[in-house]
């Protein structure tokens, strides 16, 4: 595995770019998520059903925003690719499928624990992370589907149903399996 | 105020990725502004999806058009640094003040108007009113007020009905239900709410589904409610 690789598993690394945008509005650590990250960031917002310029166009304006919002970063708050996930999905929702009142709910949600405890250390967070992609790899398969489709297609339960001729029950209890299994490390490892 | 019933995780899920109708979303998020477990574990699951972000094989746009959308980022860095000064986080006024008694839950004002005391409730059955939202996607949104101590129809749904309740109390076979609860329902649940004495509940629901009613009476209520 290249060096590269490495750090691009490394969530602590790209909070170290990240917190160097905030504090020193540092470009060169700017333009290394930006190298990493845009090409995702475009894949994520094409499948949500974009054409190839409205997910290039959103995705400059999602980065874009994480260097004029740097400021607002809080890397024991939520990891680098969290905030720029909520980001792009944000964008999409009010720009392509217009939703007027999505933004001001995620607004006023995120308000509401700002002033909160400061949660754990990065350090706590990075081995989380870790953590959680390994839980992710060995979703069984039925499970990694339903939750891909859910984040990457943005399909209903109704939906996910109709496409896969599950019952919508059976949607329901297979992503609320995946979630809970997802969640485990997050309460039993603290 | 603190929720005994909350959101199911496929829900919570659905949200994160931007899967709820707007519809769902807006009774989702009344109650995720009440209850700061459900905030958590909402958390937890845009957790997931920064993962699922980072993690995708992406593939090599041809290297002259990244070129060329890297330098344009490169000259726009430079035009918002200069611009960054006069405030760049916008965030839209809410038309009442959160601490109002009298305003809605934020989420709930798009559809309803922003204040308890504007509501034009409608006649629809013996101690039933009802507002339903106009402008919605395909779901339903409904603002109900069923009268204290009144017994609804059993009714079962084709589809998720996920309701907050906003005031008052009900009880069904799934147990107790008071402001800040949310009941998330399916296809698999049928049930018979009875409204608590003392005041009227109000509630708010979203369905994806038509309900279904059986017996003679829930027939004749069906085209009057609409449903």
């Amino acid at each position: 595995m290249s060096s590269i690789e490495t750090h691009a598993k490394d969530a602590g690394y790209w909070a170290g770019q990240m917190v160097a945008v905030s504090c020193k509005r540092d470009r060169d650590s700017f333009m290394r998520i930006y190298d990493h990250f845009a090409p995702r960031v475009q894949l994520y917002l094409k499948g949500l059903g974009s054409s190839e310029a409205v997910a290039e166009e959103l995705t400059q304006e999602a980065l874009l925003r994480l260097w004029q919002r740097a400021e607002l970063y809080d890397a024991a708050r939520s990891g680098l690719s969290t905030w720029l996930f909520r980001i792009a999905r944000n964008l999409h929702i009010d720009r392509v499928r217009r939703e007027p009142q999505w933004v001001p709910v995620q607004d006023a949600l995120e308000r509401l624990d700002e002033p909160e405890d400061a949660g754990p250390s990065p350090a706590e967070s990075y081995a989380e992370h870790a953590d959680l992609r390994n839980r992710i790899e060995r979703l069984p398969a039925t499970q990694a589907r339903l939750i891909r489709m859910s984040y990457f297609e943005a399909k209903s339960h109704q939906e996910i149903a109709g496409e896969l001729g599950m019952p919508l029950g059976t949607v329901k209890s297979c992503l609320r399996r995946a979630f809970l299994r997802l969640q485990l490390g997050v309460r039993r490892g603290a | 105020m603190t929720p005994r019933h909350h959101l199911n995780e496929a829900t919570l899920v659905s949200f994160a990725a931007g899967a709820l109708s707007p519809e769902m979303t807006a009774v989702a998020a009344t109650h995720l502004e009440a209850c700061r477990d459900c905030r958590d574990r909402l958390a937890h699951a845009e957790r997931i999806g920064g993962l699922l972000l980072g993690q995708q094989q992406a593939n090599e746009l041809d290297t002259a058009r990244r070129a060329r959308l890297r330098h344009e980022m490169l000259d726009r860095l430079d035009e918002s640094t200069q611009s960054r000064r006069d405030g760049t986080i916008q965030t839209r006024s809410l038309d009442v003040s959160p601490s109002d008694p009298d305003g809605l839950p934020q989420p709930l004002q798009a559809y309803f108007g922003p204040t308890w005391s504007a509501l034009r409730w409608r006649w629809v059955a013996p101690g039933v009113h009802m507002i339903r939202a106009a402008h919605t996607s395909r779901d339903t949104l409904l603002l109900l007020k069923i009268a204290p101590g009144k017994s609804m129809p059993v009714h079962s749904h084709q589809g998720t009905e996920l309701t907050q309740i906003l005031q008052g109390a009900y009880d069904d076979a799934l147990g107790h239900f008071s402001p800040g609860d949310a009941a998330d329902l399916d296809n698999e649940t049928e049930h018979q709410p009875i409204t608590a004495p003392g005041m009227p509940c109000i509630c708010v629901a979203a369905m994806d589904a038509p309900l279904r009613f059986p017996g003679w009476l829930a027939r004749k209520l069906q085209p009057l409610v609409g449903l």
